[in-house]
């Protein structure tokens, strides 16, 4: 007890140095720029800045990517409060009363609870993350080769289902996943294998290059193929950017509802800011003593989706850095970000790098600090940037795809394979594939082969040793929860979602003159 | 709900990637081959799951074509120029150099997708500046220079 908490009182010391300061104000800043624009995502802008994190220390790296998570999920309400088109998916709900607040005029109130909301979300998150991140990690002291095995598959059947249409589809992403992870050296023999007699690829292929391959320069192509739109211009900001005591006092309720909806989300296997942000919602409504509010612009409303959504970043590092297993594709990101620092998830991260990982959760203590200043002093200006044109983005994210990608190895034939990766993401995008499954399917399936080819090794390559221990029997129960939890998740979503769209026809037909 | 046309094409691509896959497998070692051939059968197993649900859908629902939901609001023109030039961007990075191809890459998609002058002006400046003091200031990175800069 006494150890954890020196190790989160150093952590805090190591966190306030001036760089590390520097780089989550940086990080935020960019993160909520990157969130506010509809056209990127939190996972590609993490993806993007990975490489610019190779020269930092681990700990700066990862706060970085940390900031930049959190200011993209809060970024992606201000275009849904100002412009009624949430800049991230995690931001849906927000538009729904974020919007009918600014034509009311009340923009500054809808901007100051979705920063004050995210703000406490993030916060409150990071209470569970210090509490159960450590526990978890125990829990991994017990895994021996064919657990990390079965840890491994857990891990994509989980990924696999998110953010499909089809978890057969899903599921077919990451094993076409696992297929290429075997480009490379063989990690037992050292034979080579489909590496197309490029000796660059003997290390397989570079995650990163993949990473940005498959999150950003494909969202280039996405942006392409559509019709350049002007964006709706952003509503002015005319009243005042505060909330009174007693506005407050009502928030207080919302926000630990959906600081626990959040944390449990993010926690979750499978499910991610998207959701969380329309069961907060609709929690908030339900507990509301003025429901007839909703639909006609509520704080509650707001703070309920808001603080939802951020108590996700918290939540979803738990199983990311105990176990290696990301509920959806920022994290997933993010541990790609992890292991290129040469660390892996797990007990290790809690004993031998036990300083560096408290920087990080300290340093994402401080993050949400930062989010909350810049959020609120950059609101207008941060506005006006979510307006930038798709024509400008374009050529912009192609060449950060290829600066971040040659920038690795300083090898121009990494950005060829970034370029063959966007291509594969572009169309694996088009037909409903998976490519958070295809990228953790990289990072895990080498960690999986080594499990397997190590225990059948031992047991003399008996098949059994992959059935022999009561933790081989969990990860398998869990591996078929992890298939069938997708389902239920889409079932919640629609359902969230669906009392959400009703809600606000109902108050909208309300509004309308009565026909004759 | 129906079956997509289009979906034939990810199970032939998928089929295609397995059997590359065996063949290529086929030739390693035998004591290299235990883990790629698990990945084939796994790619496999599924692909065929898919191609029954496939085929459920169309004789419970018949079947579509797809290309309408996939290839929605394509601008066919604007699409294959922005590839022709991300892939031009890459050679010429190498060739002349990264400030100069920049330079030139944004410039040229810029003004084809219509951006006015003084925005695409701005917007190539400060990039490349940013890139500068990022990556070859801070981070110390050396970028590609080329025959030019």
């Amino acid at each position: 007890m006494l150890d954890t908490l020196s190790l989160m009182g150093a952590g805090f010391l190591n966190a306030l140095t001036p760089i590390n300061l520097l780089m989550m104000a940086g990080g935020v800043a960019l993160g909520i720029v990157i969130g506010c624009m509809p056209g990127l995502s939190a996972a590609m802008g993490v993806a993007l800045m990975l490489p610019m994190t190779f020269t930092m220390e681990p700990e700066t790296g990862l706060i970085v990517l940390g900031a930049i998570y959190c200011g993209a999920i809060f970024g992606g309400s201000i275009s849904a409060i100002l412009i009624h088109t949430p800049g991230t998916p995690a931001s849906a709900a927000t538009a729904i009363e974020g919007y009918q607040m600014t034509l009311k005029g009340q923009a500054g109130k809808a901007l100051f609870t979705a920063c004050w909301s995210s703000f406490w979300g993030g916060l409150l998150s990071c209470i569970s993350l210090y509490f159960f991140a450590p526990l978890l990690a125990q829990l991994a002291l017990k895994f021996m080769s064919a657990e990390y095995f079965w840890l491994s598959i857990f891990g994509l059947t989980i990924i696999a289902g998110v953010s499909s249409k089809s978890l057969v589809k899903g599921l077919i992403s990451g094993a076409f996943g696992l297929m290429l992870s075997t480009i490379g050296l063989d990690p037992i023999t050292g034979v080579k294998r489909f590496m197309f007699g490029q000796s660059f690829l003997a290390e397989g292929v570079n995650t990163t290059c993949a990473l940005i391959g498959l999150f950003s320069m494909s969202q280039v192509f996405i942006l392409a193929e559509k019709k350049i739109v002007q964006r709706a211009k952003a509503a002015k900001v005319s009243d005042k950017m505060s909330l009174t005591k007693e506005e407050r006092k009502i928030l207080w309720p919302t926000i630990i509802r959906s600081w626990i909806i959040g944390n449990l989300t993010g926690i979750l296997p499978g499910a991610g800011a998207s959701i969380a942000c329309f069961v907060g919602y609709n929690t908030a409504k339900q507990f509301s003593k003025h429901k007839e509010d909703f639909g006609h612009g509520t704080i509650e409303g707001v703070a309920g989706s808001e603080a939802a959504n951020n108590a996700v970043t918290g939540g979803s590092l738990i199983p990311t850095l105990t176990l290696g297993i990301p509920g959806e594709s920022v994290t997933a990101v993010l541990m790609g970000g992890l292991i290129i620092q040469g660390l892996t998830p797990g007990p290790e991260l809690f004993t031998k790098y036990a300083p560096m990982t408290y920087t990080f959760f300290a340093g994402f203590v401080l993050v949400q600090f930062f989010m909350l200043a810049i959020g609120l002093l950059g609101c207008k200006g941060f506005a006006h940037i979510s307006r930038l044109s798709d024509a400008i983005l374009i050529p912009c994210v192609t060449v950060l795809c290829v600066v971040g990608s040659y920038a690795i190895h300083r090898n121009i034939l990494d950005v060829v394979v970034m370029l063959i990766f966007g291509v594969i993401g572009y169309l694996m995008r088009k037909f409903d594939l998976n490519t958070a499954a295809v990228v953790l399917a990289l990072i895990l399936g080498p960690i999986g082969e080594k499990g397997l080819r190590n225990a059948l090794r031992v047991s003399q390559g008996s098949i059994g040793v992959l059935f022999s221990s009561v933790v081989d029997w969990v990860l398998i129960i869990l591996c078929v929860v992890g298939v069938l939890s997708p389902l239920l998740m889409n079932k919640l979503e629609k359902k969230s979602q669906a009392a959400a769209d009703a809600n606000d026809t109902v108050e909208k037909s309300g509004d309308a003159p009565a026909a004759d | 709900m129906k079956m997509k046309k289009t979906d034939i094409g990810v199970v032939v691509f998928m089929y295609a990637m397995c059997g590359y896959w065996y063949y290529g497998t086929t030739q390693l070692k035998e004591s290299s081959r235990t883990y790629p051939y698990f990945t084939v059968a796994l790619l496999f197993g599924l692909t065929t799951l898919y191609l029954v649900q496939m085929l459920v859908a169309a004789k419970k629902h018949g079947v579509t074509s797809g290309v309408d939901e996939v290839f929605k609001d394509f601008k066919p023109a604007q699409f294959f120029v922005c590839l022709a030039g991300v892939a031009a961007y890459v050679v010429l990075v190498s060739v002349v150099g990264f400030f100069v191809s920049t330079v030139v890459f944004m410039t040229v998609l810029m003004l084809y997708l219509r951006v006015p002058v003084l925005y695409t002006a701005i917007t190539v400046v400060v990039l490349n500046v940013l890139i500068y003091f990022a990556f070859t200031r801070f981070l110390g990175v050396r970028l590609p220079a080329g025959i030019l800069i």
